[in-house]
């Protein structure tokens, strides 16, 4: 017998290559600092301080360089199994980064650790749920900051990194798919490399494009509220369906033809952007008007305002002034999870709230930068649920769910009735939690509310109503329900998956 | 001249049983019991070895071939012969058999470097679907693109009364029809003005695709053209059959009894409603109302399958059943246990191998009744001696001109109209006639 002198080493008991996700964590964590660049920027041109950004971006930097010199997994030994843990941990790494500047120089309701924490996650999950309750208390470029985060979340960092960092794409695939919003039904079949870095550009140039607009309106007189400063900054939070604004009064701050331009962005950010890319950019306009997602998302954005016109056109509420434009703007921007606003909504009746939240849970295509559901997950659960009828009469019927002509594969199908589950499951916990926690501990608010601050944290949509409405902000709550805001804005940001799959035993045992 | 077949297998030897009068045949099979059993019947050279050997494929002779017909049951062995072929023989003509659709297309962009292909599968669903469209036949084949359908019906009792016991010359026949053949007992007769069409007989009519459907009404009147069938078996045949049909605004059901090829059916075609059940199973029947259907294909690989579905299915109520018979002696027994229409597919691709096969000039040609009697599309030489002759003058040797083909469009001639040179003329005959009418045109 020929014995190799093999030794068998100690028994291993965790499935995960901790090193090789640390390692990988650390070089996100390395790069993601530098994004402290543009605040800094625009803190010189203001005459602000500093010091704020440049300590955050060091600290963000040096931890992950730190991290990454410690372990000495290479990046190629990230699979499947450590991307899930990677993601997790760099959107957790990414918003306490966000937090640092507030923390530093937010003043009284910014500063404080839970706040900042909130504000953070808020703002690279593209939420645009905000405890800010003074707006001029902002500075110029922790104002920036703000927006900035959510631009920076709306594609993902991942994807970012993969589009710049070469040494990534080697398990980059898996990293990819779980980041991008979506289930992507569509087999990317392109290389990695083209696939992001045609989303990026199409990404910065809708950006570019949005903020030239706006800032001709400012010169032009169109809108007298508009400068190079505030059309850059709603850009970064149009194209990514973030939300935050510079404004305490949101969109509402600004000229009707603004608002209009606003809207057009929003709707072009919830379509899918591959399709957008192919129709746009290739000129085959048939990738998009022949997409049954993208053509039930214009069907419902047009379904959905239309109520919301014949609810503000019926009753005296806010915005009844202009109906078409506010009901049209309402629906466009909780649907694709914007959450800008234009008036008050908190204010309304329960019937055009309701509207709202259900509105919330439907967001916008897949491969867009949009969260909550998806119009895929309905029209394909529609499909299953259609199919699950027909074969209670006909049980030996053979009938593959269909999305575009093209076959959806079984276990697709399977994946999405998880989702909605487990997305249904996490909202009525959060609801519950937050409702108990403000009967208890205040603010005084109808369950209503609790129910749409968890559907609108979930959804990464933003502000909700009663207390947290678009003109009011999340301060009021107590720090165990933005806690749990928290945790929905970050598992709705990954789409629950990469999160909860951590929180099972399989996943960490050999 | 020489022809080439590569595969013994049935349809090889309905080729050669077709061919091997008028031509010398070279059949190569790796199988001897086969060879030996086609030697015994007919005149003609066996070889054993294997049709993708280049060795033994010139060794049997492939270089002096005129026509090349590749027809084993596999398509690789198909292909490679006649890659073989083209290159050894290059004047000679090849035919490849094959079960993919796929090639089919491919040859028509003149992407496969063969003369023609044929596909059982496809055969057979265009000729289940010719049936569909005209229910009372007992056999249709199409001519020139389709303008011109010979079809073969059984005379039943509630035949109408306008064409059937009466003198020909005095029915009403079908404009742009004429009555090719009765064939009363057994025995065949042309007919002329004074025959009567007897109840129980069958007749061989050549039409318009319209005047097809005057007479399907007329012989069997109630019966309308099929709009809903149920097809048992989503194998090879029955998917292309139901494919052929969708094609044709057609509702179709699908019943599979294997879970993996009902999902590719249903899959593949998202028009049909595909059940993954089986045949036999009454409650299923019962439940999905497949008695209501029209129509009823059994496209099982197994005949005894589908002669009992069938059966099973009639007991249900389906009206008309269609079965695919894979073995040749099953069309008797399909017909005996009261099968509407049976087909074979092998035999369907040998017809069409033999068409394409018989003369340069001869475009198509459909057997009927067992291969005694053929129908032929002939173009008309200038040197033939019957150009210029009005068709009440030609002489009748036991065949008959059904239709002509000139300038692309069909004419159906009456007596004062005369042959002309170039005229592509459609012909009922008997088979042994055949080479003697060819040859006078």
């Amino acid at each position: 017998m020929a014995a190799r002198g093999a030794r068998i080493g100690p028994r291993r008991r965790i499935a995960v290559d901790l090193e090789a996700s640390v390692n990988l964590l650390g070089t996100l964590g390395k790069y993601l600092g530098l994004a402290a660049l543009l605040p800094t920027a625009v803190a010189l041109v203001y005459g602000e301080p500093v010091w704020p950004f440049l300590v955050a971006g060091a600290v963000t930097s040096g931890v992950g360089l730190g991290l990454e010199r410690l372990t000495s997994g290479a990046a190629e030994r990230v699979r499947a199994r450590e991307g899930y843990l990677v993601i997790s941990a760099t959107w957790l790494l990414a918003a306490c980064f966000g937090a640092m500047p507030y923390l530093f120089v937010g003043g009284d309701q910014l500063g404080h650790p839970m706040d900042a924490f909130f504000e953070g996650m808020s703002g690279f999950t593209t939420t645009g749920a905000t405890v800010v309750t003074d707006f001029d208390e902002l500075s110029h470029s922790l104002a920036m900051w703000r927006q900035f985060t959510q631009w920076l979340g709306g594609l993902g960092i991942i994807v970012l990194a993969l589009a710049v960092l070469p040494r990534l794409r080697v398990g980059g695939r898996q990293l990819l798919e779980s980041e991008l919003p979506g289930p992507e039904v569509d087999q990317l079949s392109e290389r990695i490399k083209h696939t992001v870095r045609r989303i990026w550009i199409l990404y910065v140039a809708l950006t570019a494009l949005e903020a030239a607009i706006l800032t001709a309106f400012g010169w032009t007189g169109i809108d007298d509220e508009l400068n190079l400063y505030e059309a850059v900054a709603h850009a970064f939070t149009t194209i990514p369906t973030g939300g935050f604004s510079t404004q305490a009064e949101s969109i509402g701050a600004f000229a009707p033809a603004t608002q209009w331009v606003v809207l057009a962005f929003m709707v072009l950010a919830g379509l899918n952007f591959a399709l957008l890319w192919r129709s746009v950019i290739q000129r085959r306009p048939g990738a998009l008007t022949r997409d049954e997602e993208s053509r039930l998302y214009v069907f419902l954005l047009v379904a959905a305002s239309a109520l919301l016109i014949i609810e503000l056109t019926t009753g005296e509420i806010a915005g009844s002034d202009a109906p078409i434009r506010n009901g049209v703007f309402q629906a466009v921007a909780i649907m694709t999870g914007t959450g800008y606003a234009t008036v008050d909504f908190a204010a309304w009746p329960t019937l055009a709230l309701m509207t709202l939240v259900l509105l919330m849970f439907i967001g916008g295509a897949a491969g867009s930068t949009t969260g909550s559901l998806k119009v895929i997950r309905h029209l394909l659960l529609a499909r299953v649920l259609r199919r699950e009828l027909a074969q209670t009469l006909r049980p030996e019927l053979v009938s593959p769910v269909r999305l575009s002509g093209a076959v959806v594969d079984e276990r697709i199908v399977r994946a999405i009735i998880a989702f909605v589950l487990l997305y249904i499951g996490l909202f009525v916990a959060g609801a519950g939690v937050i409702a108990v926690d403000a009967s208890l501990r205040g603010p005084d608010m109808l369950p209503i509310d609790a129910i749409s601050s968890a559907a609108a944290t979930l959804g990464n949509v933003g502000p909700s109503a009663g207390p947290a409405g678009p003109m009011d902000s999340y301060a009021p709550f107590s720090d165990l329900s933005k806690g749990t805001m928290v945790a929905l804005m970050w598992l709705g940001r990954l789409e629950l998956i990469p999160i909860i799959v951590l929180f099972t035993r399989s996943y960490w045992r050999v | 001249m020489k022809v080439f077949i590569v595969g013994a297998g049935q349809v090889g030897a309905t080729v050669a049983e077709a061919l091997h009068i008028e031509h010398e045949l070279t059949v190569l099979d790796t199988e001897p019991t086969r060879l030996n059993a086609l030697a015994y019947r007919f005149d003609l050279a066996t070889f054993e070895g294997d049709g993708t050997s280049r060795r033994d494929l010139i060794a049997a002779g492939i270089r002096d071939a005129d026509l090349i017909i590749a027809a084993t049951s596999r398509d690789e062995v198909n292909l490679v012969a006649g890659m073989f072929g083209r290159r050894e023989a290059p004047r000679a003509k090849t035919i490849i058999r094959t079960s993919e659709t796929e090639y089919i297309e491919l040859w028509r962009d003149r992407q496969l470097d063969v003369d023609f292909v044929v596909c059982p599968e496809y055969e057979t669903a265009h000729a289940i679907s010719r049936t569909l469209g005209v229910p009372a036949a007992r056999q249709t084949d199409v001519f020139a693109n389709g303008q011109v359908q010979i079809v073969e019906f059984d005379v039943e009792e509630g035949a109408s009364r306008d064409i059937v016991g009466v003198p020909l010359r005095a029915a009403r026949i079908p404009a742009d029809s004429k009555v090719a053949a009765i064939i009363n007992q057994g025995q065949a007769t042309l007919p002329g003005g004074d025959d009567a069409i007897p109840v129980g007989a069958r007749v061989v009519v050549i039409g318009s695709p319209r005047a097809a459907r005057e007479w399907s009404s007329l012989l069997a009147p109630g019966e309308a053209a099929v709009r809903d069938v149920v097809i048992f078996g989503a194998g090879r045949v029955g998917s292309t059959i139901a494919r052929v049909l969708l094609g044709q605004g057609i509702t179709v059901r699908l019943i599979e009894a294997s879970r993996e090829r009902a999902r590719r059916a249903a899959e593949a075609m998202p028009k049909a409603r595909v059940y993954n059940a089986t045949g036999f199973d009454a409650d299923f029947l019962e439940r999905e109302r497949i008695g209501l259907s029209q129509a009823a294909i059994f496209a099982m690989r197994d005949d005894t399958k589908n002669l009992y579905a069938a059966s099973l299915a009639t007991v249900h109520g389906v009206p008309f059943t269609i079965a695919v018979a894979h073995e040749a002696v099953s069309l008797a027994a399909f017909e005996q246990a009261g099968i509407d229409v049976a087909v074979n597919p092998r035999a369907v691709t040998a017809e069409e191998i033999v068409r394409w096969a018989h003369d340069p000039r001869t475009q198509q040609v459909a057997m009927l009744e067992e291969n005694r009697y053929e129908v032929l599309d002939v173009t008309t030489r200038e040197t033939s001696r019957y150009v210029g002759t009005a068709f009440r003058d030609m002489p009748v040797h036991g065949a008959l001109i059904g239709a002509l083909v000139r300038n692309g469009s069909a004419v159906f001639p009456h007596g004062d109209d005369v042959l002309q040179a170039g005229d592509r003329v459609i012909i009922f005959t008997e088979a042994e006639n055949a080479p003697w009418v060819i040859e006078a045109l």
